[in-house]
């Protein structure tokens, strides 16, 4: 599916975060929002995963209104949207039942029911998808680990894995390695290429050059309330056309 | 030798215990069915009301802790003052309400237990909902979004905050129960510590038990009754503990 964001406008108490933003994801590809701290990367993020409706401006599923629709109809909608968000605020619980969420809320109340029924008497091994998302990121072995034992790295790797089992069509990721160490960082970024190539449209914000440039296929560079460039990311990294986006990636104070 | 000296204490200790207390035991002037129907009706009375105020107090904490909205600080503040509502009023007020002349004076509750649940009710209603609402509202607002973000509706994030607030909620229910059951002042007033003929509890609590027994001087009931209601108490703790924990960690 093609998540679209045009001339989103958006602000807290008055203040516009910013003014005329248009953003899309298409299946299969990476686009990375980079930009400073604070700059509304993450306001940007939970627009596009319909946790608000935009002051203005509109956000489309495939050429359809989310905002216009039903509340049934966004439902559905924002449950093919997976996030990640910078802390991995898991669940107090076993590391499989944090991966299992996203597949339970999707279920009825009555195969919910059945699903805590079955589990008091015996421990299955789940869905194959909850397996799966594990094996992307390395945890199946630690499937009944408690949550929250886990280290800071592993943790945010749940979170991923908690946002794969449910099979969304496009993932937004804020900042998702910023607190990482390089092997936790890499095996993320290997996941994300991993999901690209299941056809899942990924959207990582981040303030990391190199992450945007290793796994970018497209960059938009969040400055002031605007994109002011969007492009591929290599002719972006190499010959910026504005020169706040040289300045940006050369590291200079520009804000 | 050491040996010798254990067994010899220990045949003088039940000696002593089978020579002084056991009789004593059996001399009690107990009437059991006596004081397993004021267990009973304590029990009921406490254990209907606490239920009752913690189905009422769940989702009026979760609505006030996830709601903005004017005058949450004074609802806040006014839960909390009625943490230490004194049961006293609490009793007059029931009473008033289910006399002749009160509002639910048709429905001829006076000296009943279904008035002392009433005035229970309303003694544990803000203690569950002011405990409740500070374990739900200390559950990280990232959670909360991290449930919606997977797909959950608002139910389902109301459900996983409940979850994350489980032990918080146990000990409110906790406490509530506790208060319910160890209270004297209202339910005296709105029970009127009744006996039927042959010595069973109609509205006669443990605790307003206590009262009348110690008064009349037979204390050895009192404390009887005082070591069932601390009993009591310890071991619905450690149900409710049992349960939250959920084969865990208590935190």
């Amino acid at each position: 599916m093609t998540l679209s964001a045009t001339e989103l406008c958006h602000g807290y108490d008055g203040d516009p975060v910013f003014d005329g933003v248009s953003l899309s994801v298409t299946p299969g590809e990476v686009v990375t929002i980079i930009g400073p701290s604070g700059v509304g990367k993450s306001t940007l993020l939970r627009l596009l995963a319909l946790f608000d409706a935009p002051d203005d401006g509109t956000i489309t599923v495939d050429g359809v209104d989310v905002w216009a629709a039903s509340d049934q109809r966004r439902l559905e909608y924002r449950r093919r949207i997976g996030m990640v968000f910078q802390e991995a605020s898991l669940f107090d619980a076993s590391v499989r039942r944090n991966v299992e969420y996203g597949v339970r809320v999707r279920q009825s109340w009555a195969d919910r029911l059945r699903t805590a029924l079955s589990s008091l008497s015996r421990r299955g091994n789940g869905d194959s998808n909850v397996v799966e998302a594990l094996e992307t990121v390395g945890l199946h072995e630690r499937a009944d680990r408690d949550a929250t034992s886990l280290s800071g790295g592993q943790a945010q790797r749940v979170a991923f894995a908690r946002a794969l089992a449910y099979e969304p069509d496009v993932l937004l990721l804020d900042e998702p390695t910023s607190d990482l160490d390089p092997r936790n960082t890499a095996v993320i970024e290997d996941a994300v290429l991993a999901a690209t190539e299941r056809d899942i449209g990924v959207v990582v914000a981040t303030h990391d050059m190199h992450q945007a440039e290793r796994i970018g296929d497209r960059v938009a560079v969040l400055l002031g309330n605007e994109i002011i460039e969007v492009g591929p990311t290599e002719p972006i990294f190499e010959s910026p056309s504005d020169d706040r986006t040289r300045k940006f990636i050369d590291g200079e104070l520009i804000y | 030798m050491i040996g010798h000296a254990l067994t010899a204490g220990y045949a003088v200790l039940m000696g002593a215990v089978t020579g002084s207390l056991l009789p004593l035991a059996l001399e009690f002037p107990f009437e059991w069915h006596y004081i397993r129907s004021i267990i009973r009706v304590s029990l009921h009375v406490s254990l209907v009301a606490v239920t009752l105020s913690t189905l009422c107090s769940i989702p009026v904490a979760l609505l006030i802790g996830f709601k903005e909205f004017r005058g949450k600080t004074l609802v806040t503040s006014l839960i909390n003052t009625g943490m230490g509502f004194p049961s006293v009023v609490v009793g007059l007020v029931v009473l008033f309400a289910v006399s002749n002349e009160g509002p639910l004076g048709t429905f001829d509750l006076v000296f009943t237990p279904e008035a002392m649940i009433m005035s229970q009710f309303v003694l544990a209603a803000p203690v569950i909902t002011g405990v409740t609402l500070a374990a739900v509202s200390s559950v990280d607002q990232n959670v909360r979004d991290a449930a919606f973000a997977m797909g959950g509706t608002r139910i389902d994030v109301a459900l996983v905050t409940i979850k994350e607030a489980r032990y918080g909620i146990a000990t409110a229910v906790l406490a509530g129960f506790g208060r319910a059951i160890s209270e004297v002042g209202s339910v005296l007033i709105v029970g009127g510590n009744i006996t039927g003929p042959e010595g069973i509890s109609q509205t006669r609590t443990l605790t307003t038990a206590i009262q009348l027994e110690a008064r009349q001087g037979r204390f050895q009931t009192a404390m009887l009754l005082g070591a069932v209601l601390v009993v009591l108490v310890l071991l619905v703790n450690a149900l409710v503990i049992r349960l939250g924990n959920g084969g865990g960690r208590y935190r």
